[in-house]
């Protein structure tokens, strides 16, 4: 993957300097449910000029990060003895002992300032047992970026100790009703249930989010001409173009990991198939048909196959298929219904909704089949749509109940779940942004 | 599974390293991420994107990566509220995820057709709809072959093909807003409106 390379990189500078050939790194067992939790304690920041209560806010967003990940244990700053300040910035050490008294096993400190619309941020992890430094950065931006800055900082925390760079700054675009309009409008939210706000406002049907994996644009189906076709919306300067006009109804299901096609579903002469087209512009390809509705095209994160939905064989069941090559295979089984699979950027699993017992449920399966598991069901109401988050191990789903639902994330073992953003109307189609 | 925590070796080479990066005992090494940063500071950076463009990501940090600054949702999201179009013929009504015109809907597919036939300047669309259940894009292009449905009926009942189009809803418009078979029923439907 990707960020084991950085990952790399990163380590490879430290070694050319002392070649060493073996060094165990402080670690978490991200796969071992229940395993023992990094004691972590985030002090106070140390502000220069700005406003004083970045102090806390800032290590409040640090903390916060920290905790949904499950795998630290914050060590409260009520306990905390030592005031950290400049000086610990230019050569003065900490005095280690004194939190490895109350608990921790890290610290991390902090500084900040912020000129006119400059805003500068220095933070550091350190080993309080060995007193070392294990990672530091220094960002600068303006101050609305903030929450992202100390977002990155928490990525490197767990990637420090994990080894799997973190989720934290990423963001789920989604549809749900908004107030007024009879519409449906694309919303974007952070992971951390943070800055919601609305991506379209066009109040006609806004549907079926796709985000490019460099994050910078989300592939859409609009109504707003009075039939749907499909645009492709920069999330950054609301740029926006239209991609696919052809075909009656349509739904974007993914890019390819380069960015170069995207993967949909187009419907001609009421007959849906998979088509993939050229994002820079041209022709649709198709890439899987047959008599039946095949829709929600999921690429897998090497780009040569995907999963999709088909009711060739009577029911809706998930697919996957090497693009290009004749033949699939049905992955889902023991459900008459089976749609909007996500295959995880991971690799190894794909995540799609299965009717069971009159529910919609979460299940995830290999992608040649085997290993069909359970991962989110509710006794009282329906949880569909999943999408996997960057690294892997999050699932974001909708919740529905009675026409209320929410948006909910559940780690991919199914153990672990929280609610994303609650009281949505008709909300579907969350996708996770790629990592940041 | 005991251990989990041996940070010993790593944390002493790499602080080490760091330590004679920085030339000095006392001080150690913080990475800069600024956008003036030392082009070296980049240099074990990977951006976590993929393919074109994606590079943007790590070194000039924020500035590329957060989006500006966003105005507040204009409205938060809401109560449902979907409109209908009135139509004088009767909706066509289907089984769950089945698009078959039933005999009820053949009915009604007669009665349109021969308004069509004396009316020849009209121009017809068919919308497909469906019921709350199953996911929206399934939704989506099962209310299309619901509607094509409908729309090879009526031509096979004498209607020229260029007076009708169609257009599928999926499960985003339901006439009935309950959460019950009844309104289920009445939900999966082939709707029409003349243009």
């Amino acid at each position: 993957m990707r960020t084991i390379g950085a990952a790399a990189g990163v380590l490879l500078v430290a070694l050319s300097l002392f070649p060493s050939p073996a060094f165990p790194v402080l670690y978490i067992d991200i796969n071992s449910p229940g395993g023992k939790r990094m004691p972590i304690a985030v002090a106070d920041f140390v502000v220069g000029p700005g406003d004083p209560s970045l102090s806390r806010r800032i290590p409040k967003i640090l903390s916060d990060d920290l905790a949904l990940t499950e795998l630290f244990d914050l060590v409260p700053s009520t306990a905390h003895m030592e005031t950290v300040t400049a000086a610990h910035f230019s050569g003065k050490p900490l005095s280690f002992p004194g939190w490895k008294m109350i608990g921790a096993e890290a610290v991390v400190i902090g500084n900040v300032s912020v000129r006119g619309d400059r805003l500068s941020v220095e933070m550091r992890l350190y080993d309080a047992t060995q007193g070392t430094l294990m990672v530091g950065k220094r960002y600068s931006g303006t101050p609305a970026q903030l929450r992202s800055i100390v977002h990155r900082f928490a990525n490197e925390i767990v990637f420090t100790f994990t080894g799997v760079r973190g989720v934290f700054g990423t963001e789920i675009a989604f549809s749900a009703r908004s107030g007024k309009s009879r519409g449906k409008e694309i919303y974007i939210v952070g992971m951390d249930g943070q800055d919601l706000r609305k991506m379209t406002d066009n109040r006609s049907f806004n549907l079926f989010p796709r985000w490019s994996p460099d994050g910078q644009w989300v592939a859409y189906t609009s109504y707003r001409t009075g039939v749907p076709n499909i645009y492709l919306r920069n999330v950054s300067t609301g740029a926006e173009k239209e991609v696919v006009r052809f075909g009656g109804s349509k739904a974007p299901g993914g890019f390819s990991p380069d960015g170069v096609w995207l993967f949909a579903g187009v419907s001609v002469a009421g007959n849906s198939d998979i088509y993939r087209v050229r994002v820079v512009g041209g022709t649709l390809e198709k890439v899987a048909d047959g008599w039946g509705l095949e829709v929600s095209p999921s690429p897998s994160p090497d780009g040569r196959r995907i999963a999709f939905v088909s009711d060739r064989g009577g029911s809706p069941q998930v697919y996957v298929k090497s693009i290009g090559a004749a033949g699939e295979t049905r992955i889902s089984n023991g459900t008459n219904y089976a749609t909007s699979p996500s295959w995880s950027p991971a690799g190894d699993r794909i995540a799609y909704t299965a009717r069971s017992g009159g529910r919609f449920v979460i299940m995830t399966v290999a992608p040649d089949g085997s290993g069909s598991r359970d991962v989110a069901s509710a006794p009282d109401g329906d949880c569909e749509d999943p999408s996997f988050s960057p690294d892997g191990r999050s699932l974001v789903y909708t919740y529905r109940k009675r026409g209320y639902s929410s948006l909910k994330i559940i780690s991919s073992d199914g153990r672990r779940q929280r609610t994303l953003v609650s009281g949505l109307v008709d909300a579907g189609s969350p996708a996770w942004s790629p990592g940041r | 599974m005991k251990g989990t925590f041996s940070w010993k070796w790593a944390v002493i080479v790499v602080s080490i390293a760091a330590l004679m990066a920085a030339g000095c005992a006392k001080k150690q090494t913080v990475k800069s991420e600024g956008a003036q940063g030392a082009p070296g500071a980049a240099a074990g950076q990977a951006a976590p994107g993929a393919g074109a463009g994606a590079a943007v990501k790590e070194s000039p940090v924020p500035a590329a990566a957060a989006p500006a600054v966003q105005p507040p949702p204009a409205a938060a999201p809401g109560i449902a509220v979907t409109e209908e179009r009135p139509s004088q013929f009767d909706d066509v009504r289907f089984d769950f995820d089945k698009s078959e015109v039933k005999d009820e809907g053949r009915k009604t597919c007669q009665v349109v057709a021969d308004f069509m036939k004396k009316n020849p300047k009209a121009k017809l669309l068919i919308e497909g709809h469906c019921d709350e259940r199953g996911t929206p894009e399934y939704n989506m292009a099962l209310g299309e072959r619901r509607a094509t449905a409908v729309m090879t009926y009526l031509v096979s009942l004498g209607v020229p093909k260029a007076d009708l189009s169609t257009v599928s809803f999926g499960k985003e418009k339901p006439l009935d807003p309950g959460h019950n078979e009844e309104a289920w029923a009445k939900n999966r439907r082939a709707h029409f409106v003349l243009k």
